[in-house]
């Protein structure tokens, strides 16, 4: 009975190839004429639905210009961020431009083919807070940081970017609050340490979120320089190399450049390398 | 004492009689209060100084009245969709469960409880992620879709199938003899003798699970569909503007609920035609 009604469901449901051949995903890519890419939606300036209901940001754009150069047409999923940073496609996606930091945990079940920008993480605090005016001064305290995020690393000491050079630690034990970061940032705004004391975040979502809200502001100096890389599930080498080539090519040409620009009125892929 | 008491009874009875404009029938009554409660929580939520602009303009796309950027139904058309099509499928599976629950073949019981205990006793958030990102290490892809209709149903099948035993249990076994005795087939019995009376007894717990199941349809916006409570998050973070759109999410689920018990309300009297009035 159980089977019957998973028979009626697979009959129903768009099946595709499993694993990840060499230059599978590059086939289907040029026979499809079509590359999808996958971000979420729920991160603004970078990826979010504007006011035309359409995906637009910095991530958006990006993949825009990245499918132009590829050469195909673009088509825009958001299957939410643990599905995508966890890997294992299974051919449903081709490619995630989503603001993701490369760390050594992720490596083991995604690949980054290639760095497109990076930006620092900083330390935000409620505009009130007297007690904490640098990293130095976060022991201790209630630290709120997106659930999986590169910052929730940071803040459990345990953060490191393959390739890069060892991240400074100021600070002992912190009681990190993982969770939504648009919830942390309303917690923040609520009062110094009414619910958390400071939340660890990337310096563009940080300056929307001080900008909208009033109530907040950044402090210290940028805790650490963040790249963010484009996203290929494991298994095709070819891919990757093409996906890197068509990034480098739009950086070499001042794309990505005058993308930033338009987002953020500077160019925040000067120091990616 | 007693007599003390019928004395007075009269008169409590009486008394509205005296004072016509006090006679008001328990309906109104009802609304009246429903009213004020509703007053008092739109004038509460008043004070929080929301966007209302804000709220217009993004009514329409979470109403579902145009379609998502990949040409597909989004807000409340697709949680309508998910919904009803999880209704169906979970009926279909429930009734196979519970009357795997009553059979006597030992190997159709098994296959129902052990069903029925694994998805009543996990959580829906986990079957929706086992079903989108488990199965595909097997070779199965499913779609987003596909993936949140069958957590749906087969969660929610598992309660249902509990519903449905318990309304076929509650008829008499006299109404099977009976219909033995003037000589119906077994599937006979089942249709016209057993599922009109069971049915009575199914359909209030069962429209609850369903309003409900509007609700947990909310999860299958893990997997990136653009149902209401997808786009009221999305919207929310994307303009800063969090609780207006939760609010106005909140609200239509609301509004949609009513409708369901709405429905439910008329089902209950039809299949209580033969009992009288419906319970209030």
């Amino acid at each position: 009975m159980r089977r019957q009604y998973i028979a009626t469901f697979a009959a129903l449901a768009i099946t595709l190839p499993v694993t990840a051949f060499a230059g599978e995903t590059l086939d289907r890519v040029k026979s499809k004429g079509e590359v999808v890419d996958v971000l979420v939606n729920d991160y603004p300036p970078f990826g979010f639905i504007n006011d035309k209901n359409e995906l637009d940001g910095f991530d958006v754009d990006v993949a825009k210009a990245f499918a132009e150069k590829l050469g195909v047409k673009l088509k825009l999923e958001t299957p939410g961020w643990e599905a995508i940073i966890g890997g294992k496609w299974a051919g449903r996606w081709d490619v995630a431009i989503s603001s993701a930091t490369p760390t050594e945990e992720r490596a083991k079940v995604v690949n980054f083919p290639a760095i497109y920008y990076s930006l620092p993480a900083v330390l935000v605090v409620n505009k009130d807070e007297t007690a904490i005016q640098s990293a130095k001064d976060i022991t201790g305290k209630k630290i709120g940081v997106g659930t999986g995020s590169s910052y929730e690393a940071y803040v459990n000491r345990s953060f490191v970017i393959p390739g890069q050079p060892a991240i400074e630690f100021p600070f002992d034990t912190v009681e990190a609050v993982p969770g939504d970061e648009t919830v942390n940032f309303q917690n923040l705004a609520l009062g110094p340490g009414v619910r958390l004391d400071a939340i660890v975040a990337s310096a563009g979502t940080a300056q929307g979120q001080v900008e909208a809200t009033g109530k907040l502001k950044v402090v210290g100096k940028p805790l650490f320089a963040e790249p963010n890389a484009v996203v290929t599930d494991k298994g095709d080498p070819e891919w990757d190399a093409e996906v890197a080539r068509v990034i480098k090519e739009l950086k070499a040409d001042g794309t990505i450049a005058k993308i930033s620009q338009t987002w953020f009125h500077t160019d925040i892929t000067k120091d990616a390398e | 004492m007693p007599s003390d008491i019928t004395g007075a009874m009269p008169s409590i009875i009486v008394q509205p009689a005296k004072h016509p404009r006090l006679h008001l029938d328990f309906r109104l009554r009802v609304w009246i209060t429903w009213a004020l409660l509703l007053a008092a929580l739109l004038a509460g939520l008043y004070q929080l100084g929301l966007d209302f602009a804000l709220i217009r303009t993004k009514l329409p796309f979470m109403l579902g009245l145009r379609l998502s950027p990949n040409g597909f139904v989004q807000g409340v058309a697709l949680t309508l969709l998910v919904t009803a099509m999880s209704m169906v499928f979970a009926v279909g599976l429930a009734v196979l469960t519970a009357l795997g629950r009553l059979s006597r073949n030992p190997v159709a019981f098994a296959v129902a409880t052990f069903y029925a205990s694994f998805f009543r006793g996990t959580p829906l958030l986990v079957q929706v992620l086992l079903i989108y990102l488990a199965l595909p290490q097997f070779g199965i892809v499913l779609s987003a879709l596909t993936s949140g209709v069958m957590a749906l149903s087969l969660n929610y099948a598992a309660y249902l199938a509990e519903t449905i035993r318990a309304g076929i249990t509650a008829v008499p076994r006299g109404q099977r003899e009976a219909a033995m005795s003037l000589g119906l087939s077994p599937t006979l019995t089942a249709i016209k003798i057993i599922a009109p009376q069971a049915a009575r007894v199914i359909i209030p717990p069962a429209g609850a699970q369903f309003v409900s199941m509007l609700k947990d349809s909310s999860l299958v916006s893990l997997m990136g569909l653009w149902e209401l409570n997808f786009l009221a998050q999305s919207y929310g973070r994307s303009t800063y503007h969090y609780m207006e759109m939760l609010l106005t999410a909140a609200f239509i689920y609301w509004l949609l609920s009513i409708l369901f018990e709405i429905v439910q309300h008329r089902l209950e009297t039809r299949f209580g035609r033969a009992y009288g009035a419906p319970r209030r």
